[in-house]
């Protein structure tokens, strides 16, 4: 694996004054000729450093800050968190190619993002949508967002790797794929089908469910072992935790790998082996609920109760409003899958909870759940 | 002393970058005059905002990587929106050391940064007293403008007047801000208020851009032009400390002694541009200047007499208003537009065989200020 970089190092060069610039400017200052644009694709590693302070762009410590050289001796600065030793060279023609090829099931909320994620990684993506047009709307929505913070050139390549197709089979090569769609077991018991009917022997089928059994998934797989939990969290860029949910028969290898793959996707992986909301929601969601009865039973309003849990635990934002946020339906679905699963009645889902999703009160999505929109 | 070349870019909210812009205005003066960058033997860069809004401070050096292994002498001057007409004061102390100087501003604004651009310009006021009890830039002008119009009796409609003769201007001059957008007395009268009784057409907009001048001990062309006196006056830096609001005493007191030292009084200048970045302190700068007694600048503008054809045209290139306020190239956008006029090369816009030129240029709420005079 090689030093990823997204930034653009084209230099400027004037032959007659022997004088190069870094900033894209036309002409020479010195003797007013147009200037040559100059790419290296080979460097080496003329000097290191390994970093040990966090500033505010660099907050995850150690890493490695490279000077680099091309052929004729122009330097260039990366960061990587990769070590190389002196005198490495780095192709950065080849570093340009995908890094991973990655399938994602699933255009909703965090299909897209993941996807948009893992092509800002380099990733070359698959994307298997239902049918055409939801692929055209997925598409111009990662478009847009990637030609936010990417220059033109980079939004291209970045596109460049991006595939979207209706059909199973296109994932045959991926090394990974990543299931994200409706939080259905009859739904993702299927699609677990058909991913074991087309890929061979090789390719890792994790999972962003975020209370369905892997246990329960792995087995319509011919190769459970391949079979893990990759739960990610919504906004993705800005949520630096996976859950790795471990399985009865997720073998080590697999494990491995996608400790790797979250790494190289600057996450924070932690491990968790199966169980029901596994550490995230087993914790959140009785909390969710716990607000909801408190509502209930009138000892304190909505806003209250959200401001208490920001000033007084700190969190970002109270239960009423995240749970508007995550959508009231799999609040109470990921309740239930708790309240089932778990032996003793620990979790029961509160009345009003039911009432809401009834009404078609589902939070943010619909424009009104506990507040409105 | 004597201007030798300018150059600017277009004023507006721009793809390129800082450095980039300043190159382009580098170049542009360069070709402009008859000296190349190796008889430029010193450099100034005039800047306000690059560390809070830009994250790059040591601008000097940054100067210094457009012109690789040159390493003559570069300085960074900073007087908030008077740092251009600063640092061309600054080259001027230092003309006897050198050949030719070449004075740069450069301010990139738009895009992404640091600090949200109102909070970073509010630096150019006092951050303890003033900034902390919400006194932003627009707010500081508003208090001025309502004391202003009290004092005199007159009503916002004078200063919508100011707008859109800047914009009228503008129209003249292809490398300003709002050059392309024709600007009605409706679309001022009706634009939305930004602090009572300022509205958006009180503003100067929030522009990129970048303006060079080279100066020099030496005339070698006909279209050089002479400095006849460069002067800087400051005041406290909160509007609180000082006695009259409707007038600034550095502007006052740099133009007494410019005009001394040019040894001509307001009555001489064919050209004027003064530092309209709201509304208000155009009508300000025109009293504080002497082309008027205070609280006469109504009449000036009544009569048509700051129009192109009036008796003292003001802010031909669309003032700050219009032509854009791209904070540190403020000074030498101005001074580009007085050596333009006075070379009779403005066209469209040009004013009738000037002979005199002035600029003013104001930094914070009158903190500083900065005179030019030119002549023919």
């Amino acid at each position: 694996m090689g030093l990823q970089f997204l930034v653009s190092d084209m230099n400027y060069y004037c032959k007659k004054c022997n004088k190069y610039w870094n900033y894209p400017v036309c002409n020479c200052i010195f003797c007013g000729s147009e200037l040559i644009e100059v790419k290296s694709s080979e460097y080496r590693v003329v000097g290191s450093t390994t970093v040990y302070i966090p500033s505010k762009s660099n907050e995850k410590v150690p890493y490695f800050v490279y000077l680099l050289e091309d052929e004729n001796g122009e330097k260039i600065i990366r960061k990587s968190h990769k070590d190389y030793k002196l005198g490495t060279k780095v192709d950065f023609k080849s570093e340009n190619k995908t890094l991973r090829s990655v399938g994602v099931v699933g255009t909703g909320l965090m299909g897209s993002q993941i996807a948009e994620y893992l092509l800002r990684y380099g990733n070359n993506v698959i994307i298997k949508t239902r049918d055409d047009s939801r692929g055209e709307r997925v598409f111009s929505k990662i478009k847009t967002k990637i030609s936010k913070s990417f220059t033109e050139e980079e939004t291209a390549r970045s596109l460049n790797n991006l595939l979207i197709t209706t059909k199973y089979s296109d994932l045959s090569s991926c090394d990974i794929i990543i299931e994200a769609s409706a939080e259905e077991i009859g739904v993702k018991l299927e699609i677990f089908k058909e991913l074991s009917d087309n890929c061979d022997g090789k390719t890792i089928f994790a999972t962003n469910t975020s209370s369905i059994s892997i246990d329960e998934l792995s087995k319509v797989s011919k190769n459970p072992e391949n079979c893990i939990g990759m739960h990610f969290f919504n906004p993705i860029e800005r949520m630096d935790l996976i859950e790795v949910i471990i399985g009865r028969e997720t073998s080590e290898e697999t494990k491995r790998k996608i400790i790797e793959f979250s790494k190289d996707l600057d996450k924070n992986p932690i491990i968790v082996n199966n169980s029901p909301g596994f550490i995230v929601n087993r914790l959140l969601l009785p909390q969710i609920n716990e607000a909801i009865l408190l509502l209930e039973e009138g000892v304190a309003s909505k806003e209250d109760i959200d401001s208490a849990v920001k000033l007084g635990l700190n969190h970002p934002m109270g239960p009423f409003q995240l749970a508007d946020f995550i959508g009231l339906d799999i609040c109470l679905s990921i309740l239930e899958v708790l309240s089932k699963e778990l032996s003793d009645e620990r979790i029961k889902p509160a009345n009003m909870l039911y009432l809401m999703v009834n009404d078609g009160k589902l939070g943010y999505k619909s424009k009104e759940g506990f507040y409105k929109y | 002393m004597f201007i030798r070349g300018i150059g600017r870019t277009k004023f507006g909210v721009l793809s390129n970058s800082l450095p980039v812009l300043a190159y382009e205005a580098m170049i542009n003066a360069l070709n402009d005059s008859t000296v190349g960058i190796i008889d430029i033997d010193a450099i100034f860069i005039s800047n306000f905002l690059g560390g809070p809004v830009n994250g790059q401070l040591h601008l000097n050096s940054v100067i210094a990587s457009l012109i690789p292994e040159v390493n003559i002498p570069i300085l960074r001057i900073e007087t908030a929106c008077a740092s251009s007409s600063v640092a061309l004061n600054q080259a001027l102390h230092c003309i006897n050391n050198f050949e030719n100087i070449m004075i740069i501003g450069v301010e990139k604004m738009t895009g992404p940064g640091l600090i949200p651009i109102t909070d970073a310009i509010a630096m150019a006021g006092d951050y303890e007293a003033d900034y902390k009890n919400g006194l932003v830039f627009p707010a500081a002008y508003a208090l001025i403008a309502q004391q202003y119009m009290r004092k005199y009796g007159i009503d916002h409609s004078l200063l919508e007047e100011i707008a859109y003769l800047n914009h009228c201007n503008s129209r003249m001059n292809p490398l300003a801000h709002f050059y392309y957008k024709e600007v009605t007395r409706e679309m001022i009268r009706s634009s939305p208020i930004v602090a009572e009784p300022l509205n958006l057409f009180d503003c100067s907009p929030v522009s990129d851009g970048a303006a060079a001048v080279i100066v020099s001990n030496k005339k070698e062309s006909d279209r050089d032009i002479e400095i006849l006196s460069s002067r800087i006056a400051t005041d406290t830096i909160s509007i609180t400390q000082r006695r009259d609001l409707t007038s600034f005493k550095s502007t006052i007191v740099a133009s007494s002694k410019a005009y001394n030292e040019a040894n001509i009084g307001p009555g001489d200048i064919d050209i004027l541009e003064v530092h309209d970045c709201f509304t208000i302190s155009e009508l300000i700068a025109l009293e504080d200047l002497g082309m008027c007694g205070p609280g006469k600048a109504i009449e000036l503008i009544e009569n048509g007499e700051i129009s192109i054809n009036g008796s003292i045209p003001v802010n031909t290139d669309g003032g700050l208003k219009a032509n854009g306020h791209p904070i540190g190239a403020t000074g030498l956008a101005q001074i580009y537009e007085v050596i333009t006029q006075l070379r009779s090369e403005a066209g469209k816009r040009q004013v009738e065989n000037p002979e005199f030129g002035m600029t003013q240029n104001i930094g914070g709420i009158g903190g500083t200020c900065g005179i030019t005079i030119f002549g023919v």
